[in-house]
Formats: C-alpha cells, sequence, structure tokens
C-alpha cells in the first residue's frame, strides 16, 4: 500500500457541528406549515383473526377528521424481497398492533380520539404461537396463500406450510465427518426477540400534490429501496417510480430497523387518500415496538464433532426461526444465516437449515448482524464446550481451527483476505487469556469469556452504489450519493476517500442526507458495506472527477494527461515542474487560452460499483454453485466479568474486541463502532428482556421493562483493536466493520459465566435473575411464569426439531 | 405523545379552595402534583379524570422543615430537593441514599414523595423507607385536618385511605431519639433508571435494635415485625442472620411478574437483608458503606 494523506487519519466529523448545534434536522423537525395532517391508525388486538368488518362511519362523523382509510382502498400487497405484507390487511391480521385502518385528521389528538370510534368485527382464529406447532402436519396457515407471492428467486417458501424460507446447506459427506470425530456435542440454544431501540421513532411525512406527484419525508436507512417498494406497491394506482420522490433528513439511529418499508407504507398510502395535504404518521414508542421490524427469534440445534487434536470434522446445524407474522425482509436474515452457520472456521463436512418460520407475531426483519449475532451465541458456546470436553484450550482451538484466505466455504467458494489469526492472538494477548483473576469481594468470582466471528454483507448480487460529485467555485467539493448518516460516520469516510483521490481536504467537502430526485443511486445503508461498496462507487467518481480535470488541462493547455497528477488541490505536471493550477482557478469556469476563449466548465465526475462477481443462482439443496457472499469480515472477542454468586449481578470487568477492518479508514470511528457495538451486544445479553403474553402481545413495548443500558452500566474498559489485512476490492483495502462488533457479545458472556461459576447458560438473556435462580438449583424455565421471549414457551430441552414441516 | 383525554384543570390558590373542589368532583378529580405518574396514566388512557387539580398553586407545601426532632416533608417537595437538602444529608442519609436509585434526574426534579406515597404502587421507594420511622402523613380535608401513620396509609396497590375531598398535604418523620443508622437496598435491573424489583430498608438503633421493611414483595411495602423481634436486643451474627432470613418467606408476599419472579424476590430479600443489616450495623458503628454505595 502506498502512504495516504487523509485515509487513515481520523479528521472531525463532518455531521459534527449539525449535531453539536442541533443545525441537523430530522424529519419529525421539519416544518410542512398548517396544512399538515395526522395520522393515527387502528390496530389489531388479536394475533390472528379473520376481518368480518370495518365500520368508519362514527370516526368519519368527527368534526376534523379528513379522511378514514382501509384496506378497501389499499387491498395491495409489498415486501422487500416476497409480497407478503399489507398496507392494511383486508381479510386476516396476524399480529397484536397490526395497523387495520388510520384516520387522518386535522390534528393528532382528534385524529386518535376518531380512531377508537373505528368499529371492526373480528372472527378469533387459532395464533401460531408456538415454532414446534407452526411446523407440524396440517398446521394452522399464517399465509393460505403463500404459494401465489412473488419473491426473489432466491427464496424457496413452501406452499401449504408456515415454513416462509428453508435455506439448505450442504458440503462433504455429514455422516463420514461424525465417524471421524473422537467426540460430538450436541445441545439446543434459543434467543429470543429484541427490538431496535433506535433514539428516533419512525416517521413519514407523505405529500402527494395535485398534479400527482408523491414525495415522502422519512426516516430511513434506504431511501431508494423504499421509493422501489413504494412505487411496487402504488403502481395500481398509476405511479411509477419517476413520479415519487424520497427524501431523507437525518436519521437518528437506524440498527436495521429503518433498512426496509415497514410504516412508511402507510405514509405513502394516506398521502395518496388527502391530495394536496401532507400527512404525518409518527410512531409512539411503543409501536416502535411492535410495528416495525424485530430481530427474530431462533432455536438452534447444533451438533459438532472433533477429533481428539481438536480438528473439527463436522457441524449440523439447524435454526428455526420465529420470522413473525410478515417475513419479507425478515426471510433473508434466515437466508444469511444458511450460509454462515459454520462460524469463521474450517469445517469440511457442513449440513446447515436455516428454516424460516411465519408465526403470529410482529414481522421480524434485519437488524445489526442479521442474525450473525443469533447464531454465534449458540456456536461459540458450542466451541468453548467441545475445546473443554476434549482437555483443549479454547482459544488455542479456535486458533486451530480459524479458517484462512483460500479456504474452501460452506457453499464451495473461497474464503477472502482473512487476519482472524492476528485477532484472536491479540484478544487473548489483551485479556491475559490463561490468568485466573480473583475478586476482592468473597461473594465474587471471575470469568473470563472468548468468541471468535464473522459476518459477511447480504446483499442481492446486484446491490449497486453510486455517487456523483461535483466542484464549487471555491474548489471545494459535494459529494451526492446516497448512503445514510446513521451515526456511523459514512459522511467522513466518503469524504475521506475522495480526498484522497483528489488531495482536498475534508473540511473542504460537504456532504448532504440524500434525496431520490437529486442524488445517486444506493441500494440500502445496511450489511456494513457502504464504506466498501459506496466507498469504491465514491473512489471511481473521484477518479472520474480528476480525469476529467486532465482532460481540460491537456485540451487547454496541452500537457499530456499521461504526464499530470494531483497534489494540494492543484494539477501539477511531472514533465513541467514549474507547472502548477489551483482547483479553484478552473474547476468552475474553465481554462483560458490564449486566444480568450475558455476551455472546459463546471467539473462533475460519477462512480459505480456493483459486486459483479457475486452470483445468487445456487442448487437449492445444497446452496453449491453460487457466490452468494461478496467477502466476510472476522474478528475476536473476549470479556473479564465479575458475577456475584448470591445475586446473580454481573459486571464487565473488561472487554476487548478485535477486528479485520482491512484498512480503518478512520480509525477513531472503527474504535467508535467496536465501543458501540460491544454495548449495544452486551445489552442483548445482560438487560433486554422481550415478554409476550402466551396469546403473543407484547408486554414491555416501553423502556419502563425494556432495559437497554444506561452511562452506568458501562463496562470497566473496552479495548477496541483494529486489524488490517486488506480487502483486496476494498478502497484503500477497507471492510466494513459495522454490525459485526455487537455479534461476540452474548458468547463472551455465556463463556465467562461458565468459567467464573460453571454455569451453562443455553438461552439469552443472561440476567442476573437468570443465574442467580440457576446458582440456587431453580431451572429459570421452571418459574419464569406466563411470559415467551419468542414463538416458544416450553423447556428448551424439550424443543422438538423433527417437526413434520420440517423434516429433511 | 397527543393526549386524547380531555378535563379541566383548575389550579386552586388555597388549600382550602383545593378540598373544596376536590369534594365537589370526588373519585371524577386527581391531584396533580409533580404529575409523573398521573400525565403518563392519562396519555396512556389508565386514568380518565374529568377535573385535574393542580396544587402548586398553594403556598407552604414546598417546605422541608426540621424542629424539634421532627421532619416535615410537604406535599411539592421533589425528590432532587430532598436529595439536594443539608438537613436530610445530615439526619436522614437513608432518605437521600434512597433518591439516589429513584428515576432519573429529570423525574426526581418533579416527582414529589407525598405524590409517591399517593400513587401508592407496591414498588414506591418512598413507603418501605418511612415505614422504618413510623412516618406520619398530614392529610386535610371536608371534616378539617387528620393525620395517618403510614402503616394504616396503604389498603391495597394503587389505593389509599384518602376519602372524598382529601389531599394529603405532607409527611412527618421523627427523628429516632436513640443513637441510628439505616440502609436501603434496592434490587434493580441495571444501574440506569429503575423501578425496585423488591427492596430492603434496615434501620439499626443503638441496642441491639432493628426496624426492618421491604417494598415491592407485597400489595403495599410491609414492615418485618417478625423479623423485628427476633433481633431484638440481641447481638448480630451471621447464625441470628440466617434465622431472620428464614422469616422472610412470612414476612413477605412476593409474586411473578414481568420485573422478576417470586422465586429471585424471595431469594433476592434475604440476601439483601443480610448485606442491609450487616451494613446498618457497621454504619451505627461509625463504620460500613458510605451512604449511596450499593451492596448489590
Amino acid at each position: 500500500m502506498t502512504a495516504t494523506k487523509f485515509v487513515g487519519e481520523s479528521p472531525t466529523r463532518i455531521d459534527g457541528l449539525d449535531k453539536i448545534t442541533g443545525a441537523a434536522n430530522y424529519v419529525d423537525d421539519l416544518s410542512f406549515g398548517p396544512n399538515l395532517l395526522h395520522a393515527e391508525v387502528v390496530e389489531s388486538p388479536y394475533a390472528h383473526a379473520l376481518i368480518k368488518s370495518i365500520d368508519t362511519s362514527a370516526a368519519e362523523k368527527v368534526p376534523g377528521v379528513v379522511r378514514v382509510v382501509t384496506g378497501r382502498e389499499f387491498p395491495h400487497r409489498f415486501g422487500l424481497y416476497m409480497r407478503d405484507r399489507f398496507i392494511f390487511p383486508t381479510d386476516r391480521v396476524r399480529f397484536v398492533g397490526e395497523q387495520v385502518a388510520a384516520v387522518v385528521a386535522r390534528d393528532a389528538k382528534t385524529a386518535k380520539r376518531a380512531a377508537k370510534l373505528v368499529k371492526i368485527v373480528y372472527e378469533e382464529l387459532e395464533p401460531v404461537l408456538d415454532l414446534a406447532g407452526a411446523l407440524r402436519d396440517n398446521p394452522t396457515l399464517v399465509h393460505p396463500d403463500l404459494g401465489k407471492y412473488p419473491r426473489c428467486p432466491w427464496f424457496f417458501p413452501q406452499a401449504g406450510t408456515n415454513i416462509a424460507h428453508w435455506r439448505k446447506t450442504r458440503k462433504g459427506d455429514i455422516a463420514q465427518g461424525f465417524k471421524e470425530a473422537d467426540v460430538i456435542l450436541e445441545d439446543t440454544y434459543t434467543v429470543p426477540r429484541y427490538a431496535h431501540c433506535a433514539i428516533e421513532p419512525h416517521v413519514i411525512v407523505g405529500l402527494c400534490d395535485l398534479a400527482g406527484r408523491l414525495t415522502l419525508w422519512s426516516a430511513s436507512q434506504s431511501p431508494f429501496t423504499q421509493r422501489h417498494v413504494f412505487a411496487q406497491a402504488l403502481a395500481p394506482l398509476g405511479l411509477s417510480h419517476k413520479d415519487i420522490r424520497v427524501v431523507t433528513p437525518y436519521v437518528g439511529g437506524g440498527f436495521g430497523g429503518k433498512a426496509g418499508v415497514s410504516m412508511e407504507i402507510i405514509g405513502a398510502a394516506l398521502a395518496m387518500m388527502v391530495k394536496g395535504h401532507p400527512v404525518k404518521v409518527r410512531w409512539s414508542r411503543a409501536q416502535e415496538f411492535y410495528n416495525t421490524y424485530q430481530r427474530q427469534g431462533v432455536i438452534a440445534r447444533i451438533k459438532l464433532g472433533a477429533k481428539k487434536d481438536g480438528t473439527i470434522t463436522a457441524i449440523e446445524h439447524t435454526l428455526h426461526w420465529d420470522a413473525g407474522g410478515y417475513v419479507e425482509y425478515g426471510a433473508n436474515v434466515v437466508n444469511a444465516v444458511g450460509f454462515s452457520a459454520t462460524g469463521p472456521y474450517r469445517v469440511p463436512n457442513v449440513k446447515i437449515d436455516s428454516v424460516c418460520v411465519y408465526t403470529n407475531l410482529p414481522p421480524g426483519g434485519p437488524y445489526r448482524g442479521f442474525g450473525y449475532s443469533e447464531f454465534h451465541f449458540g456456536l461459540e458456546s458450542h466451541i468453548t464446550r467441545i475445546a473443554k470436553k476434549i482437555g483443549m484450550d479454547p482459544v488455542e482451538f479456535r486458533r486451530k481451527n480459524a479458517i484462512r484466505e483460500g479456504d474452501t466455504l460452506a457453499y464451495g467458494a473461497e474464503m477472502n483476505a482473512s487476519g482472524l489469526h492476528e485477532a484472536i492472538d491479540k484478544v487473548a494477548a489483551e485479556i491475559g487469556w490463561g490468568r485466573k483473576e480473583v475478586s476482592k469481594d468473597p461473594n465474587r468470582v471471575i470469568g473470563k469469556g472468548f468468541a471468535c466471528f464473522w459476518k459477511s454483507p447480504a446483499m442481492p448480487p446486484n446491490a449497486a452504489s453510486s455517487a456523483f460529485i461535483k466542484f464549487n467555485e471555491d474548489g471545494s467539493l459535494n459529494i451526492c450519493a446516497s448512503g445514510m448518516e446513521i451515526g456511523q460516520g459514512y459522511f467522513t469516510v466518503m469524504a475521506q476517500i475522495a480526498a484522497e483521490i483528489l488531495t482536498v481536504p475534508v473540511s473542504k467537502i460537504r456532504m448532504e442526507a440524500p434525496d431520490t430526485d437529486r442524488n445517486a443511486y444506493e441500494w440500502q445503508t445496511v450489511g456494513s458495506h457502504v464504506t466498501w461498496g459506496c466507498g469504491n462507487a465514491v473512489k471511481a467518481a473521484a477518479l472520474d472527477v480528476r480525469s476529467k480535470m486532465f482532460e481540460v488541462v491537456e485540451r487547454a493547455l496541452g500537457l499530456s494527461r499521461d504526464t499530470l497528477y494531483v497534489e494540494d488541490e492543484k494539477v501539477k505536471c511531472r514533465a513541467r515542474a514549474d507547472f502548477e493550477l489551483p482547483f479553484r482557478d478552473f474547476v468552475i469556469s474553465g481554462i483560458q487560452t490564449e486566444h480568450g476563449n475558455f476551455i472546459g466548465g463546471p467539473i462533475l465526475g460519477s462512480g459505480v460499483f456493483m459486486p459483479e462477481f457475486t452470483s445468487a443462482v445456487s442448487d437449492p439443496e445444497t446452496s453449491q454453485g453460487g457466490h452468494p457472499n461478496v467477502h466476510y469480515t472476522v474478528g475476536a472477542a473476549a470479556a473479564i466479568v465479575e458475577l456475584d454468586k448470591q445475586t446473580g449481578r454481573m459486571r464487565v470487568l473488561k472487554a476487548v474486541l478485535a477486528v479485520d477492518a482491512g484498512k480503518a479508514i478512520h480509525p477513531e470511528l472503527v474504535k467508535g463502532q467496536i465501543v458501540g457495538g460491544m454495548l449495544q451486544g452486551l445489552a442483548t445479553v445482560l438487560y433486554e428482556d422481550i415478554r409476550y403474553s402466551l396469546k403473543g402481545k407484547l408486554l414491555n413495548a416501553n423502556f419502563t421493562d425494556y432495559k437497554i443500558p444506561t452511562s452506568m452500566d458501562l463496562p470497566g474498559e473496552i479495548v477496541p483493536i483494529i486489524v488490517e489485512v486488506p480487502q483486496p476490492d476494498g478502497p484503500f483495502g477497507a471492510r466494513g466493520v459495522a454490525e459485526h462488533t455487537m455479534i461476540p457479545a452474548a458468547a463472551i458472556i455465556a463463556n465467562a459465566v461458565d468459567d467464573a461459576v460453571g454455569l451453562r447458560l443455553k438461552s439469552l438473556p443472561i440476567t442476573a435473575e437468570k443465574v442467580a435462580l440457576e446458582l440456587q438449583g431453580i431451572a429459570y424455565d421452571d418459574v419464569k411464569g406466563a411470559y415467551m421471549g419468542l414463538c416458544f414457551a416450553g423447556h428448551l430441552d424439550k424443543y422438538d426439531f423433527h417437526t413434520k414441516a420440517a423434516k429433511k | 405523545m397527543a393526549i386524547a383525554h380531555d378535563f379541566e384543570y383548575l389550579k386552586p390558590g388555597t388549600l382550602r379552595e383545593a378540598v373544596r373542589t376536590l369534594a365537589r368532583y370526588g373519585p371524577r378529580a386527581r391531584v396533580l402534583a409533580g404529575g409523573t405518574d398521573l400525565i403518563t396514566l392519562i396519555g396512556e388512557a389508565m386514568a380518565a379524570p374529568d377535573a385535574v387539580v393542580d396544587i402548586k398553586g398553594i403556598s407552604g407545601l414546598d417546605r422541608i422543615e426540621f424542629k424539634n426532632g421532627a421532619l416535615s416533608i410537604g406535599a411539592l417537595v421533589t425528590f432532587s430537593d430532598l436529595r439536594d437538602s443539608p438537613i436530610i444529608a445530615k439526619k436522614f442519609p437513608v432518605i437521600r441514599e434512597m433518591t439516589g436509585w429513584l428515576a432519573s434526574p429529570g423525574i426526581r426534579n418533579r416527582a414529589t414523595m407525598v405524590g409517591n406515597l399517593c400513587s401508592a404502587v407496591p414498588c414506591c421507594d418512598s413507603g418501605p423507607i418511612l415505614m422504618v420511622y413510623d412516618a406520619v402523613i398530614q392529610v386535610a380535608g371536608p371534616a378539617g385536618k387528620r393525620k395517618v401513620p403510614l402503616s394504616d396509609w396503604f389498603v391495597g396497590p394503587r389505593k389509599t385511605v384518602l376519602k372524598r375531598g382529601e389531599v394529603a398535604t405532607g409527611v412527618v418523620v421523627l427523628l429516632p431519639k436513640k443513637k441510628h443508622a439505616a440502609c436501603f437496598v434496592k434490587l434493580r435491573r441495571y444501574e440506569g433508571e429503575d423501578l425496585a424489583q423488591a427492596s430492603v430498608t434496615v434501620l439499626a438503633l443503638a441496642g441491639n435494635s432493628y426496624r426492618v421493611s421491604f417494598g415491592s414483595v407485597a400489595p403495599w411495602p410491609v414492615r418485618a415485625h417478625k423479623i423485628e423481634a427476633l433481633l431484638e436486643g440481641q447481638q448480630l451474627s451471621d447464625s441470628l442472620i440466617r434465622k431472620a432470613a428464614q422469616l422472610v418467606p412470612e414476612e413477605i408476599t412476593p409474586i411473578t411478574d414481568i420485573r422478576a419472579t417470586k422465586e429471585y424476590r424471595m431469594h433476592m430479600c434475604c440476601v439483601m437483608l443480610n448485606r442491609g443489616l450487616k451494613a446498618a450495623t457497621a454504619r451505627l458503628a461509625g463504620a460500613g458503606p458510605e451512604y449511596g454505595t450499593s451492596l448489590i
């Protein structure tokens, strides 16, 4: 790698001043004048019911009510990868809280009052709230019409069942693999559902003007994908992409929750019904929990075989996902895990079944980590356990099996460049692996836990990024791309990439949140891919700008473009040492020739990136033959946990995480991702504890009883470590690091608790209560009460994986 | 959040007027002080009063006074007021200890201690603390003023002995005459703002006398008289604490709900009693953890 000037530095974030001064606008900050209308939705009280009738007459009579909208006006389905979700369901509701109607009124209070007057008669159906039950013969069906839904070609829904998708990956000879094993360990793990808990709830304002132009101001991670989904859903009303504009100002946190289209469809639909008036749909905190997306729950069975020397011989990993009432995005989470549930190890014989099951809980969907946090909990617990079973140090076991560049992945493609071994070694050194620590408090003991992780972006093979770059008179730049600044520092990193190519300092580069009319296309800001994908597009655009500058200089001044280069915001020439032309002297107005005319004009560049080497076409029975993933980012993490044996309370004294960033374009932001991701991960292990009633109602859709940690719950110390083994096709060698940093959290805590007190917990969360009761000899499952964290209320050891519909 | 419910907002300037108004509306009126409970309830349609009677216009209710060994806390005194009060810090440090784990600074700036008692939720932190001091609530009503011992105050979750037209105007706490120290132990799901999963308050008096109360483990905060009787006059020891812990199931009736199982609550009440007794005793001897130090 040649030396870089801007890449690898940590300049001030270019969105910093906006945010610190309060200048940054979010959707709810925008002013729409006195004609703004407000919407309130009428929600299903049942997890599963038929809608027999809807009477909106009383609501319509309330003064101030403009319109009441139901599925009568919008009988259309929508969805990203499968069109299974309803704008307003017409015949059947599938989760508690699903929107059945909406009242649009002149003020929010009137809308709320009138919504109470909408009379809906339901016929309750048996809800599908038990994963095993959902997979039995002749189950109650959540989607009787499943076979008719349009879907992307790499999903395999099974009509007449509740299986929305089943990703099967087969490699080697699984029976032979277990035959070769000296030790086989088999067990079940569960991970409940989780909520994203972004600070900013979902909100959308829609305006269809009298000429039929639909503009949406949306808190979104994916303005172009939203536009595409809106265009598909509203096509029956005569709308097409050119008629729809999505404007996305700053976003107050996404974590995947704003990646697709969930409640936003309501804003788009309502705007069509009240033409000429903007209408706002703003979710309450409770709705944020139950009617957007949730992280899906999963029950996973792992069978792992290893030789006495520690070599892994085979893995059989079966995952049943509680995907909720609609899976238009969530099924892709299931799909991604189906390719990667070996973890970052060399495994010669693989059998993965990742099964997406419809249930009558709220829709599952993307959440930071995209399924990887979920399966890593079981897998990395299992790795430590099998290492101990054969009498090997768990870190040594991981070192021995850790995947290397060129190894064959479960689906047959080759592993990319990887610094996994370096990450393992650095984390082990930093955590003092092997050194037993003793608490000063006699009630407390200290344990250490270790885990590896990997993750790939889960993108369709044609997910593209693009960017425009344009100069201003003073030689400053605007980058017009459509990734979202969701707190991760995307703007600054894109500016650094452009700065590196064009030598314009980051402080002279402006980047704004996108508008689909004006900015270049971006698929989505998800999958930790924008540094890599959009970074490549910005780099290409910067190179385009540079070559256009050279072309102008060549045409105007006769200097061969091959001799030109840029330095300190000037074009210089290797053939003429005395030549230098500041950008600001020509990038808008061109270069004046001896004849008095001007050559050139405003310099604009564009760049495009699409991972042309990927393919989703593979054998559905084995997943062999395709190249679904662009690359994996790998790393390792560890924790030191102090545990009070009487109270069960745990304190993370130290956490360490090393991630292979390929090249850290902005090291401080990478460290920020590591610390932030670790905290979010620890939250899901120690505190967040979603509770559904046995009838499918979410009971803690609030921060009173759904706990995310505060500044007072920080670990004693989090040590971020950056490993840099370059990604050859990444901008300056970079690959994504954002989601990855929360993936190992559950396993490092579970392994540390086991190390401290010999207690192996196989279901999340690992709360103080659970630990204390188990240490008292009380099985938490026996006493937890009539609650469930996913569609399974029983004992995890009693979960039946060989239920009828899901038999191999 | 838009509050869809309509109500009349009344702000009397005197206690008399407040009582008159409350008597007129009866159960259709609710008293507003800090509003941290009431406004949430109205917002979530769990309360729908016709009238909200704001007592913040009544003078004299916002005082903390300490005279002749009696501490008076007016109905408008917030938890932040208590936390910042030098007299509380000096004479009743355990009250200050409790306020540190109560809600968050923003809520503490609004919420009042008397309001906490009037809400009468099983997890109200003021209840168990004031119970060990045998606090008395001052009530004004159509029939004049009366005093209600805290032990008679609660009649059910969210229910008190207040009658039509009555309003609590303050609470009085007597400083024990003997040398004493106390300890409040609160079980929370994390270090941030949380409602008590369970709590134990211990007041240790010179001469091996103890007063003990529990929160969040019965329909209302409870005094542990059997445990107190067992400990009376005895030198604290591990075996005595074990015996005291054996009485815990006779003192409390925890339930399983979304915040904890009854098994964990029961177990933790024993653990917290153990640690609370030791800490209060150590504090009495001039040692022990500083007030505000979490024991769990």
